[in-house]
């Protein structure tokens, strides 16, 4: 069962069901008594034959889950069809909560998860007996225990690193994405609200909001997002690459006296907290900021320009500022690459007589763009969903009647999705667009990583 | 599968269950919150007849409050003098945390558990706190006095489809004028101020894209727009007639506001540069009082003459500060909560609270005291009051709705030269969607 | 070169080089005028001047009056600036162990389901963020690590799926040569010996790298920070706490003791992040090419 993911042949998964099936099946009839008394109390046939540390890890296991199953997960599971029936209701003046949707919900996706983990525990068990039985027959010897708990720190050790955090990324990543998927298909907002109010499954309907185009519909507004999201993340990687690359050249020019001076000054952009800087920004270019109040003083100006209430200057200033954040990361990048260009390429270059532009189309830019290609995906995907710029500058404003959803002119997905779940309490539709959010992301991925040269041609520039 | 992976799933799975086995445990509300409520109903509907006496023990706990941050100490102080009154709730911890008007309802709505088991909030919020069950009923006792003692327009802003759920705290949610006496000249027309603020390179500030300083128009120019909720606190219809000629009137007047070089959006003093004059309420009488100085005045909104020829007085929203009981599992405890909320609104705490931070109260003795009637600002507010509409319940889209409304003044979607259709389109569908969040 | 070069060759390096110079002087200039201001405005008394907006940047007048009030009993800046540095700190030290972890498991063992592995975290990680919120919420609620818990509760969750960023380490680790491991395998040495006896001494600039960006985030962090500690002013962060003092309207005038308290908070981070710039640079490089 197993070895068939890791090997690169991929069987249908009928197939390897099948198979796990006729083993199992085998492993029972054939087995002796200890295997079948392993089906029911785990871990017996290992601690009958002295691997007693295997055979107590499954023990426990087992107990756990009964434990879990009868004092807790059970009660769950029952109510997960329904997400709850009992109402809230007073008893006098005392509030009596009934069902709470939300911890039914989630509990009961975490049983289900661990009952399915149990099933694969029984199954590792048998496997397990099986094995022992046959090396016994073949007069084989089974590992020591000390062995067996030492191959943790040796062959094993990949288990024993990645076990705590394979944890964390269940508990705290696995678990509340399948619950936010699944809330997607649930009425929960704020008229469903856990504990006073039950939710339930609604199918659809969330999905079916999401792309009606009435006038109070979300689909229009999405769209409207969802295209400045793309266009935002386009001009903030480029823009910020290329405008990166340069400042990184120019630092670089031969002749050029105090390199580390520049550069540290603009690496201080990623040293403040942005939270600091560009919350400073935000009211610099207020209505009432400084600029405005120069402009004015100097009588270039009558009447402040509204920065951050036109829609489109809002987006430009949200760019041109995301400059200021973004060119020092890519500087320092462009800094330490630029270096690694095999100095014998311009030499031949300059043999040939190209002139330093051609220089950098024909070498650097080819060269920087090979190289820089993951890069330039990740900031992209990184922009897609960049919170901080956006949400610090304009918290996504300025608004309009025109978009529903509370949606502003400046809003990624992201920032929607923020402000839904706080502002709102729309958790139903915040699901839906975080859904939409993955997608996104997911297609640009997978069409730009198909593109990268870097991807297509591995030995590609060398 | 793949065996590796599975065996540190696995390993996952087993603490996750004991973890999430002492989570159901240890946290008693989330037990509670499982079992059937009928069986802890029946369980429970002996003892609660038998609550009334006067000795009970009142048991212990904490209770946690929230105020805004700059009456805090305040709260403190009469928290303590509220315990040393009443001996019998000793046994309770209250601890006060400074979460503002603003912040409150979400983070109420977001865990009603976690929440504060008393809070202050803007009466905007209430049909929002009622349906995502935030507020407990007023307790029957104190009904009574909370409806006598306090304005009648407070009271209606603490009652949803009759049932009162909040005890009221201030009558000074409103706006008025400040205005700088050696600038504006003339403050009861809108015109002139402008003109004064235009002539003395000064700004006169108006939020003109929020829902609530908006009404100042439309409800100046006869407009409508309120909502009827039921007993749950929802939205059952909306009577709103904003796409009218009315209207219109309105809010071109809002875009010749837009046009001069002397206006400024924003209603925060603190936040406002080169000040002449701003419509505002009294949270900010201090803070005007030190950037005029000798040149503090206040004033009812000015009038403006309308596009119609018309001339219009501005009138806008009243509105008023509440104080809200969250529902409680705990009968003792919702009795100590109670009050402790009847204390903290009363006419003694409500005239030392404006003696502190100068907020107005709503308790009708304590606004017939000299200090308070002696208040430029509330009498200022006092003047406005007869012009404006007390605030009643509105959906929390509302008010982003306006913004966006406001917003489209500001970006300059329409303008000056806006036809009239031009703008009846934008408020139809202004109209359309505030009656699509009724019902 | 510079000899083979003719005069005019020179004189035009030297006038480009002018250009770049007035470049690189204007491109400072903008760098640093927002932390100018920042500086200016925090030395604005709100006291004797005022606190808001002004149009002027210069103050009228020093003042301490801004930093003394963070000092002071009327907020608990000093115990939000604790949180911060306590989950900083624990942050940092805990996300570069897992960090390295998982990098070692990934780059030198090879078991059964690690591609799986690795695709499953890639897919992961394109859900956003703040998708979670209300549910980590939850979760940090039934084990009690919100509000008066936040702190610990906030180095679980950022701790908890840091495993998942182990793309720059694992990339350092694939350039340590694997003969280096197999040598003192034959020596008998076990993994663990290996990993903790010879892959992190000579990863020093990782690890550095590493915990340098987990110690930065936590300062920036005010979305879920103020999602999990409301309520509870002694649990804030900095960041949570004094967004406050610019976007709610109960604190007016508190613009220049924002400023002040930026300063506090800027002025360490900046300097660490200095000290180690150099490792920073080789880490956001490397990453980089790695993708």
């Amino acid at each position: 069962m197993a070895r068939v993911h890791g090997s690169k042949i991929k069987k249908p998964w009928t197939r390897i069901l099948g198979e796990n099936l006729a083993e199992i099946g085998a492993t029972v009839a054939t087995g002796d008594w200890k295997t079948k008394v392993s089906c029911l109390i785990l871990g017996f046939g290992p601690i009958m034959r002295g691997q007693v540390a295997k055979g107590l890890i499954f023990l426990l296991l087992e107990v756990a889950f009964i434990a879990y199953m009868a004092g807790f997960g059970a009660e769950y599971l029952s109510k997960f069809s329904t997400l709850g029936t009992v109402a809230t209701q007073k008893v006098g003046r005392k509030t009596v909560y009934g069902d709470n949707s939300f911890l039914i919900l989630l509990f009961g996706i975490l049983t289900i998860i661990i009952i399915a983990l149990f099933i694969l525990v029984w199954r590792m068990n048998l496997r397990e007996n099986y094995v022992e039985e046959k090396l016994l027959k073949e007069g084989k010897h089974l590992p020591a225990n000390r062995k067996f708990l030492a191959s943790f720190l040796d062959e094993n050790f990949d288990k024993t690193l990645l076990a705590l955090p394979c944890l964390g990324i269940f508990v705290f990543t696995v678990l509340p994405i399948i619950f936010m998927i699944c809330v997607a298909f649930t009425n929960y907002d704020k008229n469903h609200q856990s504990p006073t109010n039950l939710f339930t499954w609604v199918g659809l309907a969330n999905f079916r909001s999401l792309f009606s185009f009435g006038s109070n519909g979300f689909g229009s507004t999405f769209l409207t997002v969802l295209l400045w999201t793309l266009i935002w993340a386009f001009f903030a990687t480029f823009i910020d690459y290329f405008l990166g690359l340069a400042v990184a050249l120019l630092i670089n020019k031969k002749g050029i006296k105090f390199k580390k001076l520049w550069r540290t000054i603009l690496v201080l952009t990623i040293a403040v907290p942005q939270f600091v800087s560009l919350l400073y920004i935000m009211k610099m270019f207020g209505n009432d900021g400084i600029v405005n109040g120069y402009l004015m003083k100097w009588g270039w100006i009558s009447s402040p320009i509204p920065f951050w209430t036109n829609p489109t200057l809002a987006k430009v200033m949200i760019v041109v500022i995301n400059i200021w954040v973004g060119i020092p990361y890519m500087m320092l990048i462009a800094t330490g690459l630029l270096m690694n260009i095999p100095e014998d390429l311009y030499e031949s270059a300059r043999m040939d007589g190209a002139n330093p532009v051609q220089m950098f189309f024909k070498i650097t830019l080819p060269y920087m763009l090979f190289v820089t290609g993951p890069f330039l995906l990740t900031s992209f995907t990184g922009n897609l969903n960049n919170f901080n710029v956006i949400y610090l500058l304009t918290q996504g404003r300025p608004q309009s009647v025109k978009l529903t959803g509370n949606a502003g002119y400046t809003d990624l997905l992201v920032t929607w999705l923020y402000k839904m779940t706080v502002n709102d309490t729309n958790y139903k539709m915040a699901a839906v667009i975080g859904i939409m959010v993955f997608l996104v992301t997911a297609v640009v991925s997978l069409v730009v990583y198909n593109m990268l040269p870097s991807v297509k041609d591995e030995e590609g520039f060398q | 599968m793949n065996r590796k992976l599975v065996s540190a799933l696995l390993a996952g799975a087993m603490v996750t269950g004991l973890l999430a086995g002492c989570g159901s445990s240890g946290s008693g509300s989330t037990a509670a919150s499982t079992a059937p409520a009928s069986e802890a109903a029946a369980s429970e509907a002996a003892p609660a007849s038998e609550a009334a006496p006067a000795d009970v023990d009142y048991g212990s706990g904490d209770i946690k409050v929230w105020v805004a941050d700059n009456v805090v100490d305040f709260t403190n102080q009469q928290v303590a003098a509220f315990k040393e009154a009443n001996p019998q709730f000793a046994g309770w911890n209250v601890s006060v945390e400074p979460v503002g008007e603003g912040d409150a309802a979400g983070n109420m709505i977001t865990d009603v558990e976690a929440g504060a088991d008393i809070y202050g909030f803007a009466q905007d919020q209430i049909a929002r706190l009622v349906s995502a069950g935030a507020l407990e009923e007023v307790a029957p006792e104190n009904v009574e006095a909370v409806k006598s003692q306090n304005d009648a327009g407070s009271v209606g802003a603490a009652t949803v489809g009759g049932t009162l759920y909040a005890y009221p705290l201030t009558s000074d949610n409103g706006y008025f004028l400040y205005y700088d006496k050696s600038v504006v000249t003339d403050p009861s027309d809108l015109d002139q101020i402008l003109a004064d603020c235009e002539a003395a390179g000064k700004n006169f500030y108006m939020e003109i894209n929020s829902g609530w300083y908006q009404t100042a128009f439309f409800f100046g120019t006869g407009c409508n727009l309120s909502y009827e909720t039921d007993d749950a606190g929802n939205f059952t219809s909306a009577n709103v007639d904003y796409a009218s000629d009315k209207g219109v009137v309105a809010m071109k007047e809002m875009i010749r506001l837009q046009s001069s070089p002397a206006f400024q959006n924003g209603s925060a003093a603190g936040e406002a540069t080169n000040l002449a004059a701003i419509v505002d309420g009294t949270w900010d009488s201090a803070t005007v009082q030190e950037l005029f100085g000798e040149n503090y005045a206040c004033a009812k909104l000015p009038s403006f003459t309308g596009s119609d020829g018309q001339t219009y007085q501005m009138s806008g929203f009243g509105g008023f500060k509440l104080l809200g009981v969250k529902p409680q599992q705990d009968e003792n405890k919702l009795a100590v909560c109670d009050a402790l909320a009847a204390y903290l609104s009363g006419e003694e705490v409500q005239l030392a609270r404006y003696d502190a931070v100068g907020w107005g109260p709503s308790n009708m003795n304590a606004q017939q005291s000299d200090a308070v009637k002696a208040d430029v600002a509330l009498s200022a507010l006092a003047e406005q009051l007869q012009y404006t509409i007390p605030q009643g319940q509105y959906p929390g889209d509302y008010w982003s709705l306006a913004t966006g409304l406001g917003d489209d003044v500001r970006q300059g979607n329409l303008t000056t030269d806006s036809t009239d259709e031009e703008i009846l389109a934008v408020l139809q569908t202004f109209q359309d969607t505030c009656i699509s969040y009724a019902g | 070169m510079k000899e083979k070069n003719t005069g005019s060759m020179s004189r035009n390096r030297a006038i480009s080089n002018f250009f770049a110079y007035i470049v690189l002087v204007l491109i400072s200039i903008i760098w640093l005028f927002p932390f100018f201001g920042l500086i200016m405005q925090s030395f604005r008394s709100y006291k004797s001047e005022y606190g808001g907006m002004v149009d002027y940047i210069v103050p009228k007048r020093f003042s301490l009056d801004n930093y003394r009030f963070l000092f002071t009993k009327e907020t608990n800046f000093t115990q939000w600036y604790l949180n911060t540095v306590i989950i900083a700190v624990a942050v940092a030290i805990l996300q570069t162990i897992i960090v390295l972890c998982v990098s070692y498991a990934l780059s030198r063992m090879r078991f059964k389901g690690r591609e799986l592995l690795m695709r499953f975290w890639l897919i992961l990680g394109m859900f956003p963020g703040f998708l979670t919120m209300i549910c980590l919420y939850f979760l940090l609620k039934q084990l009690g690590l919100t509000q008066a818990g936040a702190v610990p509760g906030l180095i679980l969750v950022n701790v908890a799926s840091c495993g998942m960023g182990y793309y720059v380490c694992k990339g350092y680790f694939d350039t340590i040569p694997k003969a280096l491991d197999e040598a003192a395998r034959i020596d008998g040495a076990t993994r663990a010996q290996i990993f903790i006896q010879m892959i992190i001494p000579l990863s020093k600039p990782i690890v550095i790298y590493t915990a340098l960006v987990a110690f930065m985030a936590p300062w920036c962090d005010y979305i879920f920070a103020s999602y999990v500690a409301f309520g509870h002013d002694k649990s804030y962060n900095v960041a949570v706490a004094m967004t406050r003092w610019v976007w709610t309207n109960d604190y007016q005038g508190y613009f220049t003791r924002f400023c002040a308290g930026g300063i506090l908070v800027a002025v360490p981070v900046t300097i660490l992040f200095m000290c180690l710039q150099k490792y920073y640079v080789e880490g956001v490089t490397g990453g980089a090419v790695k993708g």
